[in-house]
């Protein structure tokens, strides 16, 4: 089959899940959630003011009406208002982006260099002490909650050193990188680093059983040279695979930065608009993540079968 | 006298466990390699074989350590004491080595161009053109069609005999003085086999390099082998130039090797085992008496089957179906008592055919009569009942027992499926009797199958298939992954057991030697299709198809 | 029927080792894997204390000034400046005012009261080895609570995402057709979303409470089991073992629970703990934006969420408590998971 036809047909494929995203959001926050006239209303609860609020929101009607407009808004990118600011949604979508990719791009490039760096190494030195140690300082480092981290470094750094500044955000580009963003991403880093190079030194251990290695040591080839050519990009298949196919979780996966530091992020967003129970804000970051996360599969299946000549297009 | 080009002394090799336990693989052992030599390194699983020709160019694992005084000589230099960098220089240029399975030994995502290359510009220098251009000519060397557009091949396109031809292409391809070939043509079908071999010889007459062939097939010695040694249990137990060795067998673990194995000219009434030989009383007087086998025209027909047909589905596109025949239009009559053999290479249906038979793949179409009930059309319930009277015993006996059931369990199962025997007590007492019949202690019971060796867990497979009195048994390359000396006791008692019992066997293997020693009847298969169907002897007498002939000839040690 | 009795009783000695106890051999000669299985089964001992009330039941009691610092003799000091305390108001105001004073008739009250407080002190808190916090409680009571809740809230979730993943993956992974399609379906909606949205997304909807956060946790994170478990069966139903039990007649229900499933249970058992040390993690992040726990229980998260004031003030005590028992019991499960993993690796057996 070729690519052409194959992308269509994932592409098919997909509408399917997203129906089912969208029911699943539908349902717990227009059945389950619970009357969002009341959450308005607040404390006062006037008959005709929630009548009116129940009016405008459209949830007076059938539940399958609501469900036909909650599609409509979603292919059309206009799910209204945030309940809390009255700001516009997409607006909300669109300018929370920008800071989260400021810290999302470097994490995710030094992390995976500095990953797969070091678990080459320790790879090559497997069963060592040092991979040992490594290995076990790895372990304690993924023990410890990324809260503690958090406290601990925003005191170092920010109070007791007074390196970096303690949270902020400004509208330059350059000012939020240089200045605001450095102590956050060295947090993300120092904690993904330990689960990545865990991770990434069993796939290279997986490969370095294979008997195509005893066969590139039988042509002579140094270890070295098999380490670099023909284990890791083996190894790679999966690697590239694992940080692509992570790439929507991480969009929010850097909340809680955002949340200490300050940084108005998609992931801030989510969590301020969860403690203020803003229905409007929450369904779209799902929805909306929840079809880029479709996307991504799909490319990620296509960077699979460029990297792994084994996979058909099937 | 030449000087040897390999001289292996005192090799003694061991592996350490993680509880820091040592198990000797290979004990003290001593040989040599002329130059041009073939030598041909023979031995059971375990013998230390293997682990002897990796350790030549170091490539065991780490947890191997070889003992001080261990020597491995090659032209005079002592492997074992090199610099990884001198150690580097030797492999791939003066020795090269081949492995069992090809596919995996081919790394993935190269095209088999790049990895001949690799070899070629990292010990000749070439250039990158030059490399090119050789590698063209080395796929060509060894028999592989339309080079030039097989150079950009990956390994998974290529079938496996393909695949062994690029291996042996990247291992002569500096002019190697020292060949190792470890199993190379274990995991490939028997005529694809023979063409490795042919090319091998070939090569060595071109090349004038030495072989090291490691192989469990004392028939495949016989055919390629200048020198034999013989080893079991990591020690040599016979070396000697191969015409002498054949002729006059000294130890006996070496006879016993070469009598265990069926022939195609004798069919004794009893396979002679190793310990006939070890315990020193030779009592191999069984070739007297051969067994009579064939078929007669007053057989009772016990089980048959018509136009039986399985085709696979593939869906290649939005409408369309790819239709993969894997069975089609199988027949043929098992008569009581009788064994009917069922030969062919990978891929021929014949264990599809078996799964067919047992209901365990739906048929596609066709008829499988057993008694005046076709068996193909039963419901669960009469299928349930019938699956007391057709059993059947798969190949891998390390994968066909439930590791965390006991023996005894095991064995219980069908018994409570089938509601036979009335107590707990009776039904071990039936158990305890089918152990005993199979040849293992009724101890045995309370262990677990990872504590029995693979000829004990066929034992107790066949037990348990036999716990339900079948009528018929089918043997799915039931001896297959055995040992010959222990496929010699499980063939032994099978015969036993279709004697006493009154069995009907339907007998599937590649392995021609053993379907001509144990058939009635043989069916040849070719492509999910029966090429030939006739009395064993008189198949193998006067086959009638070019693809039988074919495979016949291709039987190593003929 | 000599021969009988001796029958039955060697099969009832089952005196053979089975795979879990040759697992249990090669994890026995694991240092490392019996320090951790040590660590865990201490805190595991805790929790059952804790929850039967045996220790730390006083942990909301307020036993100390506000941050008192960590002190072996903590409660003598702490009677004294409260007798000191309850000793001035005895004295007196020095105009009476109590016609004009409308709390006057409560002072009387006040005064008892306060002298419980100081008479409970001196009853419960023997030390206080970590000192206390903003409230005066007893941040070793305190922790070991909270650690109760946190660890009971990841074995539960990790519980209910297990057999969840693994029913469905079992279903999916054995029959397959159409059912596998719709789980399949199913898992593709849930993995579409990411794992922490999903959290927050459910969180945002259920009211705050222990249940409530067991059940978010594990359902939305019973996906990767199911992928698991899914695979597993898809493989093992193919396998010769399985082939010969259906050839023999048993059925589907037996060949997946009674066959499949105890050669599968290590996969499953390496997935637990893993998942528990999720959970936990999960936990500590929920409720320390207090989405978790209700606010009249205590956890590792709801501690840190206290202490990030407190580590400027440069009090420490907390942090250390409820970060440093959280490091400890999850890098003992961790290590334990890998020991566990290598220990039941099927390969190990042939």
């Amino acid at each position: 089959m070729s690519m052409t036809s194959f992308i269509i047909r994932r592409l098919w494929q997909m509408l399917p899940t997203l129906l089912g995203v969208m029911l699943l959001i539908f349902l717990l926050f227009n059945w389950v959630g619970g009357d969002p006239a009341y959450i308005l209303a607040g404390k006062v609860s006037d008959p005709a003011l929630i009548a009116s609020i129940r009016k405008q929101l459209g949830i007076d009607q059938s539940y399958l009406v609501q469900f036909w407009v909650f599609i409509k808004q979603v292919f059309t990118f206009d799910l209204g208002r945030s309940w809390s600011t009255n700001e516009l949604v997409s607006h909300i979508l669109l300018t929370r982006l920008g800071p989260t990719l400021t810290l999302l791009i470097p994490v995710l490039l030094l992390e995976t260099i500095i990953a797969v760096g070091c678990a080459m190494l320790v790879a090559y030195v497997r069963g060592s002490l040092t991979d040992r140690i490594v290995m076990m300082c790895c372990t304690v480092a993924m023990s410890i909650s990324f809260l503690v981290y958090i406290i601990v470094f925003q005191w170092l750094f920010g109070f007791k050193l007074g390196w970096f500044p303690v949270q902020g955000w400004t509208n330059s580009f350059w000012v939020n990188l240089s200045h605001y963003a450095p102590l956050p991403i060295l947090l993300a880093i120092l904690v993904d680093v330990a689960p990545s190079l865990r991770l990434y030194r069993s796939f290279i251990l997986d490969e370095l059983h294979h008997d195509y290695v005893r066969t590139a040591r039988a042509k002579g080839l140094t270890e070295k040279n098999i380490m670099l050519k023909h284990v890791l990009r083996n190894a790679a298949i999966p690697i590239v695979t694992n940080v692509a196919s992570g790439l929507p979780s991480a969009l929010v996966g850097l909340f809680l930065l955002e949340f200490f530091f300050s940084i108005p992020g998609l992931g801030r967003e989510m969590v301020v608009a969860v403690s203020n129970s803003d229905f409007p804000v929450i369904k779209a970051v799902t929805v909306y993540l929840a079809v880029f996360t479709m996307v991504v599969n799909l490319l990620v299946d296509l960077l699979y079968r460029w990297l792994d000549p084994r996979v058909a297009y099937k | 006298m030449n000087a040897p080009l390999l001289n292996v002394e005192h090799l003694q090799i061991q592996f350490v466990k993680k509880n820091h336990d040592a198990i000797t693989a290979v004990h003290d052992i001593s040989f040599t390699v002329a130059p041009q030599q073939i030598i041909a390194l023979v031995g059971e699983s375990g013998s230390g074989k293997s682990v002897t020709a990796t350790s030549i160019l170091r490539l065991l694992p780490r947890t191997a350590r070889l003992s001080a005084n261990s020597k491995i000589e090659f032209d005079g230099k002592n492997l074992l004491a090199l610099e990884a960098e001198q150690l580097r220089a030797i492999r791939g240029k003066e020795i090269s080595m081949v492995f069992q399975d090809p596919m995996s030994s081919l790394n993935p995502v190269f095209t088999i161009g790049q990895q001949l290359n690799e070899s070629l510009r990292l010990h000749l220098k070439l250039s990158k053109r030059q490399a090119s251009v050789r590698a063209i000519e080395l796929l060509n060397e060894v028999g592989i069609t339309n080079p030039t557009a097989r150079v950009h091949s990956y390994a998974h396109q290529l079938s496996g005999g393909q695949q062994q031809r690029v291996m042996i292409a990247m291992a002569i391809a500096c002019k190697p003085r020292l060949l190792i070939a470890d199993e190379p043509t274990t995991a490939l079908d028997v005529t694809v086999q023979k063409q490795i071999l042919d090319l091998l010889m070939q090569l060595r007459a071109q090349h004038n390099m030495a072989i090291m062939f490691i192989t469990h097939d004392l028939g495949l010695v016989h055919d390629i082998a200048d020198r034999v040694v013989v080893m079991q249990q990591g020690e040599i137990r016979e070396q000697n130039s191969k015409a002498a060795l054949f002729a006059h067998p000294v130890h006996a673990y070496t006879r016993a090797l070469m009598a265990c194995r069926p022939q195609l000219d004798s069919r004794p009434m009893r396979l002679p085992v190793v310990s006939d030989f070890i315990d020193g009383q030779q009592q191999v007087n069984v070739s007297e008496v051969q067994r009579q086998r064939g078929s007669a025209p007053t057989d009772n027909i016990v089980l048959e089957a018509h136009g039986l047909q399985k085709y696979f589905t593939l869906k290649t596109g939005w409408f369309e179906q790819e239709k993969l025949t894997a069975v089609e239009d199988v027949s043929f009559r098992l008569f009581r008592g009788k064994t009917l053999g069922i030969v062919g290479e990978s891929g021929s249906g014949k264990s599809t055919t078996a799964l067919l038979l047992m209901r365990l793949l739906p048929a596609s179409g066709g008829k499988v009569l057993f008694g005046s009930r076709d068996l193909l059309q039963l419901n669960d319930a009469e299928l349930l009942s019938m699956r007391r009277r057709i059993q059947i015993v798969f190949q891998n006996p390390y994968a066909s027992l439930n590791a965390r059931f006991t023996i005894g369990q095991l064995l219980l199962e069908p018994l409570r499926i089938h509601h036979i025997g009335a107590t707990t007590q009776e039904r071990l007492q039936m158990a305890a009797a089918m152990l005993e019949r199979v040849g293992l202690p009724k101890e045995a019971m309370q262990r677990y199958p990872h504590e029995f060796s693979g000829g004990q867990r066929q034992r107790i497979a066949i037990a348990r298939c036999l716990m339900l009195q079948p009528e018929v048994l089918i043997l799915d390359e039931a001896v297959s992954a055995l040992d010959v000396s222990v496929q010699a006791q499980v063939l032994n008692l099978l015969q036993d057991l279709q004697n006493e019992f009154g069995l009907s066997y339907i007998f599937i293997s590649h392995d021609l030697s053993v379907v001509k020693y144990i058939s009635d009847v043989v069916l040849v298969m070719q492509q999910g299709r029966v090429v030939e169907m006739a009395d064993s002897d008189q198949l193998y007498a006067s086959p009638q198809t070019e693809y039988t002939r074919k495979l016949l000839n291709a039987i190593p040690g003929r | 029927m000599n021969n009988t009795n001796t029958l039955t009783t060697d099969l009832v000695r089952h005196d053979s080792a089975g795979l879990w106890r040759l697992a249990w051999r090669r994890l026995r000669q694991d240092k490392v894997a019996i320090a951790s299985l040590c660590v865990v089964t201490i805190f595991a001992v805790m929790m059952i204390a804790s929850y039967m009330g045996l220790i730390a039941s006083h942990w909301n009691a307020e036993v100390a000034p506000s941050y008192a610092p960590p002190s072996l003799h903590a409660v003598t000091n702490v009677a004294n400046t409260k007798v000191v305390g309850i000793a001035n108001p005895q004295a007196g105001p020095p105009v009476d005012i109590s016609d004009i004073d409308p709390l006057a008739p409560r002072y009387q009250e006040w005064k008892e009261r306060t002298a419980n407080i100081a008479h409970e002190q001196t009853q419960h808190a023997t030390s206080l080895i970590l000192g206390a916090d903003k409230w005066g409680h007893d941040i070793l009571s305190k922790t070991i609570k909270g650690s109760e809740v946190s660890i009971s809230v990841g074995i539960l979730a990790a519980f209910l995402a297990v057999v969840v993943g693994t029913l469905l993956g079992a279903v999916g992974g054995y029959f397959g057709g159409v059912l596998d399609d719709t789980l399949e379906w199913f898992y593709n909606i849930f993995t579409s979303i990411p794992y922490i949205l999903l959290i927050l997304a459910v969180a945002a909807v259920f009211s705050r409470g222990f249940v409530t956060i067991v059940l978010i946790l594990g359902l939305t994170s019973w996906t990767s089991v199911y992928r698991l478990v899914r695979a597993e069966y898809m493989k093992h139903s193919e396998r010769a073992y399985v082939r010969a039990a259906e050839a023999l007649g048993a059925s589907h229900t037996s060949r997946m629970f009674k066959h499949i499933l105890p050669n599968i249970s290590h996969v499953m058992l390496v997935q637990y703990s893993r998942y528990v040390v999720d959970a936990i993690k999960a936990e500590v992040i929920l409720s320390f934006l207090g989405l978790g726990i209700p606010v009249d229980m205590v956890s590792w998260g709801s501690i840190l969420a206290e202490t990030q004031e407190e580590v400027v003030i440069g009090k420490w005590s907390q942090i250390i408590a409820a970060g440093g028992s959280m490091a400890i019991l999850v890098t003992a499960i961790s290590m334990l998971t890998d020991a566990l993993r290598d220990a039941l690796d099927p390969k190990l057996n042939e």
